[in-house]
């Protein structure tokens, strides 16, 4: 009894190795911070004239990939994966629309098993986080390292295989769970067996940007790069270890679900985002990033403190106390790198409100990036004992987790859809309006939904922990706000539709953009 | 149009490569990390408190199992039959077991007592004593409730040890052992009768009136049970929730000893949507006025043992206060002034309380509170919920859960009158 | 940065050390407090109830893991006493859960142990309760024009109930209803049980307070 206290102490302080860490991280730019990464490191190594195509003197920081046959080289993949994940996000969006209804409509689709709520939302989830926005990340990522390494994709038809195999993968998931087969961990349902066809999917993702890299003709590494490298190496052992069959029991496999799904947002589809942001931010603005040293706290600090937050997800419960204390501060702490990445990539768009007006893309990506902070500051604060006494167990949390995983990533990848696929095909979108609509629809929709579940879910926390009201009472206040989120919900999907139509009349077009051109030209 | 880049003179062309500026990091950042870092020890630190308190909660509830299913095989100590008398006893047999004057009869100097010894005591505690009993010359016609499901061996031998040797001055004692032999041989079986029911038990007993006969069992008496144990083909037995027994489980009532009057005011309150609950609603709606009636008195004349203990984490100390003399500084009066001593209940209007499940104490009185429970006489309990704290609420839950449930009390049986209709409402 | 490889190194480091404390150390640990006393296992048609609550995804919308007192009247609703770590022993997958649309279900066998309950409630809760939000089960019953022997009918009122015939429970229901009825934690917690004490203190100080300003 004394020794349970202590030890659990002891434990929960390897807190102060994460502390250490960051100190150890400052103290080293804080002394370094002179030198320019990109400009005196290259100097250091490549000769003038060596580095031809690195920036040349006259224009620093240019490099023409088009001309240079990059974004050829990865354009088909990126293709591949763009198409495949907004198929997913629509088939992923009905089922999430549908599982909305039935909240409030319970007996609309009670004639299947197929059909019944705990299965609906359950396919909602798997096909668009593995479906979707995995695979609109990975496009990301693949358009993008190239062009920062300044060097064509290696291994293309391999990316191309795992497209393949992790498309097959998502569809067998998705239909064992809706056939009720699942592993029953929440993030971890497709059954283990199929998960090994994600796992050979996500080998053949990696092992093309392992050879890209390698071949990099650039010395310094860009910090999308960073986000992007760490992240593609972090979701395979994420992955694997979580799904071990027969490894996990009790309370430790709970302990092991959240940390897995925690890291899944945290170290997997938040990487994707902010390095996507990282990227597209400065070259549509055509401004640099903040500051180096910055950028470099927020990729350290959030490894070093996301990595241990998932165990805010069972406050209160049968878990050890020094553990759910341990994520509660690291939660805490998520304050250092979200700031950070918050001054590097608002102030560059801050100092330049201009740009969007000029460009959807960007709209979409910076809308996404403020909701990067705002989701990660909800987090935070959500992880105290006593904000989340009310908002645990309720629709605080959904509307929360729609916040970081559809309000922030999503719409960073609708806009990195957005700018990449016209480059990609060298097509125009044949309905460049609809990308308007597609923006307001979303971002009204997710108000929509994001109040409606906020505040339901505080009055369902609240009336769940007052002992003089009965349980349904928690459930019938609710129902105005279930509703509410359905209409949100609704016209989410509506302007996920619309980038589908878009998308899809852009791939029967027959207008390039060279043709485009030549017409402007005659025109004059 | 869609690339509205080129619209822009201001934006870049597309060969224009993001890269980060050579700034510091802005001092904010470093104060805001230091602060929370600081915080996030602090919060660590505190942590190992809670966890010690937490430890200590679980070790008392532990406890508490281990008092009530251990059989302890250690002789008692000797004095601790007056403490166990003073708290279990001296309610109503007085402190010094004098009793009281046509209502409880004496354990002290009692003939009854020096003919049948510690072992007749025991008898008597383990399953409870009902009806007509002449004690000293004078006549009592009580209940006293069986003690079998709150007190262990060990105790109720302290208790008859003390009884038969400082109250009578007798050589007789009890063993625990003795004792959980007549527990075993006294399972299941009902309250003695009477004077006349202790006959086959104490040799020498005084002379004891002849036990009422019991009231006819209703012609219904099959059907009611079959309805009470197997439902209809349209609702569900009460004893699939309420228990074999009646005894209750959590938020589910204990119904076994309640006056009848009581039950079937609330059954009829269901049926007419003064008092709600999903299941009962339910239920009432397929029952006639004559079956409410007659499940009623199946439940009043049952006699069970108590199936509740204290389980939420009450401080037993404060809930005994409330019971027994209230809390005037809030305005709520003792519970046992209207619901009888040892909350046995008190007429139609009052319920027994005793052995009552406590989640079902808590949660109604937080019903009260919130005025989803809104039954009863002149608005009484809901002033009562008001004033009393979550705190409070389990204290006192817990407190009434660790006493013996009231004896049965045919008396009570309501009559099924002819203009009883047979049929439910609405149907 | 522009290295590849200590990039890579000490990003999988990261990872590894968040591995350590959020799951092997506490793995060993609650391996080592083990399964409480009074736990049993599950019997058979208790496990297969128990997978077809997980196969209906039951866990989206019910916990199993009641609050302290010193943080929500979980207790005074019968929900049951404060889980810990021992009592889920034998659960996998844990279905711990992280909503309660529905109310918490770790003791629902000791707070509503009626099976003909359960069946009506699976059958079709606005039966019983008409603001209910649940899914309806139909499927795991059959409509038959009269029970055969040996097959469990499910109680109705006249709204629900067919015109003609009966309904019965499938294998499925009568599993599912057993593994409900067997959620019963009803014993003491062991006293080195594991469990987050983390309001303990913040409700400790609180009642101090409160007491403080009684006395004035």
């Amino acid at each position: 009894m004394q020794i349970t206290p202590t030890l659990g102490l002891l434990l929960a302080l390897s807190f102060i190795v994460s502390l250490l860490a960051l100190t150890a991280l400052i103290w080293a730019i804080a002394n370094k911070q002179v030198h320019t990464p990109d400009q005196d490191d290259a100097r250091s190594i490549f000769e003038p004239g060596e580095g031809a195509e690195i920036d040349s003197p006259a224009r620093p920081h240019h490099f023409d990939t088009a001309r240079s046959g990059i974004d050829k080289s990865s354009s088909g993949p990126v293709m591949w994966l763009i198409g495949m994940g907004v198929f997913w996000l629509i088939y992923g969006s009905i089922h999430g629309l549908a599982a909305s209804l039935e909240l409030h409509l319970p007996d609309l689709m009670s004639g299947s098993a197929h059909m019944t709520f705990g299965r609906m939302r359950t396919v909602h989830l798997n096909s668009v986080i593995y479906g979707w926005s995995s695979q609109a990340g990975l496009a990301a990522i693949f358009w993008i390292i190239p062009r920062i390494f300044h060097t064509p994709l290696r291994l293309g038809w391999l990316v191309n295989l795992g497209t393949l195999i992790w498309n097959i993968g998502v569809a067998a998931g998705v239909l064992a769970i809706a056939n009720g087969w699942t592993d029953g961990l929440e993030w971890l349902e497709i059954p283990w067996q199929i998960d090994i066809a994600l796992a050979i999917g996500a080998a053949c993702f990696v092992a093309p940007l392992i050879a890209t890299t390698r071949a990099r003709e650039v010395h310094h590494i860009y910090v999308s790069g960073w986000y992007f490298l760490a992240a593609v190496l972090w979701f395979p052992m994420l992955f694997i270890i979580a799904n071990i069959p027969g490894l996990h029991w009790g309370v430790e496999q709970a302990t092991m679900n959240w940390w897995f799904a925690h890291n899944v947002l945290g170290l997997w589809l938040t990487p994707l985002g902010v390095g996507t942001a990282y990227y597209f931010i400065p070259k549509i603005i055509g401004k640099p990033i903040y500051s180096y040293a910055v950028s470099l706290v927020g990729f350290w600090a959030l490894a070093l403190f996301y990595s241990q937050v998932g165990i805010h997800h069972l406050i209160g419960g049968p878990i050890p106390t020094w553990l759910v204390t341990l994520s509660v501060v690291h939660s805490i702490m998520m304050f250092v790198p979200v700031i950070a990445v918050a001054i590097n990539q608002h102030v560059t768009v801050a100092r330049n409100l201009w740009a969007l007006k000029a460009s959807m893309p960007l709209r979409f990506i910076s809308f996404g990036a403020v909701m990067y902070t705002l989701a990660s500051f909800q987090g935070s604060i959500e992880a105290l004992r006593s904000v989340n006494t009310i908002t645990h167990f309720t629709q605080y949390t959904i509307g929360h987790a729609h916040l970081g995983a559809y309000a922030f990533v999503s719409l960073v990848l609708f806009g990195a859809i957005y700018q990449i696929v016209p480059r990609a095909t060298g097509k125009y979108f044949p309905f460049p309006r609809l990308i308007a609509w597609h923006f307001w629809l979303v971002v009204v929709g997710f108000a929509v939904y994001f109040f409606s579940l906020t505040i339901g879910g505080v009055l369902q926390g609240l009336a769940m922990l007052d002992a003089s009201k009965p349980f349904a009472d928690s459930v019938t206040l609710l129902k105005p706000y279930l509703e509410g989120r359905s209409l949100g919900g609704g016209l989410m999907t509506l302007g996920h539709i619309l980038l589908a139509v878009n998308l899809i009349a852009l791939a029967f077009s027959k207008r390039t953009r060279d043709l485009e051109t030549e017409k402007m030209v005659a025109a004059q | 149009m869609t690339d509205k880049n080129k619209q822009d003179p201001r934006l870049p062309d597309e060969t224009f490569e993001p890269y980060e500026e050579p700034r510091r990091i802005p001092m904010p950042v470093y104060w805001i990390a230091i602060a929370l870092a600081i915080w996030g020890v602090v919060m660590l630190v505190q942590m190992s408190y809670s966890t010690k308190i937490g430890d200590k909660e679980r070790a008392s509830m532990s406890d508490q199992e281990v008092a009530a299913t251990t059989p302890v095989k250690a002789e008692p100590k000797p004095d601790a039959g007056k403490a166990l008398f003073a708290d279990n006893c001296a309610s109503c047999h007085g402190d010094a077991g004098e009793g009281v004057a046509d209502a409880i009869p004496p354990l002290h100097a009692s003939d009854v007592v020096k003919a049948g010894g510690a072992s007749a005591i025991t008898h008597i505690v383990m399953r409870g004593i009902g009806g007509p009993l002449i004690v000293d010359k004078a006549n009592y016609d009580g209940e006293m409730p069986s003690f079998a499901s709150v007190l262990d061996d060990k105790d109720i031998a302290s208790i008859a040890n003390f009884v038969a040797s400082d109250l009578n001055g007798l050589k007789s004692t009890v063993t625990p052992a003795q004792v959980a032999e007549i527990r075993t041989a006294s399972a299941d079986l009902n309250p003695w009768d009477g004077g006349s029911g202790l006959a086959g038990l104490i040799n020498g007993l005084p002379a004891q009136p002849a036990s009422e006969t019991a009231p006819a069992p209703s012609p219904d008496a099959a059907a009611t049970a079959a309805l009470a144990m197997h439902g209809t083909n349209e609702i569900w037995s009460c004893a699939s929730c309420h228990g074999d027994k009646g005894e209750g489980t959590q938020t589910i009532p204990r119904l076994a000893g309640l006056a009848p009057a009581y039950l079937a005011k609330q059954l009829h309150d269901f049926k007419e949507g003064t008092r709600i609950n999903d299941s009962m609603d339910y239920v009432v709606k397929s029952l006639s006025d004559k079956q409410i009636i007659e499940l009623a008195n199946y439940y009043g004349a049952m006699s069970s043992p108590s199936g509740a203990r204290p389980s939420l984490e009450g401080d037993l100390a404060r809930g005994e206060k409330i019971a027994l003399e209230g809390d005037w500084t809030k305005n709520v009066p003792a519970c046992f002034t209207c619901h009888g001593p040892s909350g046995i209940g008190v007429g139609d209007k009052f319920p027994g309380l005793a052995a009552q499940q406590p989640a079902y104490i808590a949660h109604q009185l937080a019903m009260w509170q919130g005025g989803s429970r809104h039954n009863s006489p002149l608005g009484l309990m809901a002033g009562i919920g008001k004033s009393l704290s979550d705190a409070d609420r389990r204290a006192v839950a817990d407190y009434l859960a660790s006493l013996p449930p009231a004896a049965a009390n045919a008396k009570l049986a309501l009559a099924v009158s002819a203009t009883t209709k047979e049929t439910s409402n609405g149907q | 940065m522009n290295r590849y490889l200590p990039l890579v190194i000490v990003s999988l480091a990261i990872l590894s050390f968040a591995t350590l404390l959020l799951v092997i150390i506490p793995g060993m640990q609650i391996a080592k407090s083990g399964a409480s006393p009074g736990l049993k296992p599950y019997t058979v048609a208790e496990a297969r109830g128990r997978a077809v609550y997980v196969s209906m995804g039951c866990l989206y919308c019910h916990s199993q893991q009641p609050r302290d007192e010193a943080q929500a009247p979980d207790g005074e609703r019968g929900w049951g006493r404060a889980s810990v770590s021992g009592d889920y022993a034998y659960d996998t997958p844990h279905q711990l859960g992280t909503m309660r649309t529905g109310p918490d279900l770790m003791n629902i066998g000791d707070r509503l142990p009626s099976q003909g309950w359960q069946l009506t409630h699976l059958y079709q809760p606005r039966a019983i309760a008409s603001w209910s939000i649940m899914p309806a089960y139909p499927y795991l019953f059959a409509h038959k024009a009269k029970a055969d022997p040996g097959d469990v009918v499910v109680k109705l009122p006249p709204a629900y109930a067919p015109k003609t015939g009966v309904i019965v429970a499938k294998q499925d229901a009568l599993d599912l209803v057993s593994y409900l009825q067997g959620m019963k934690h009803d014993y003491a917690p062991p006293t080195d049980g594991l469990r987050d004490d983390g309001y303990e203190l913040m409700a400790a100080q609180q009642h101090n307070n409160d007491a403080a300003k009684a006395s004035k």
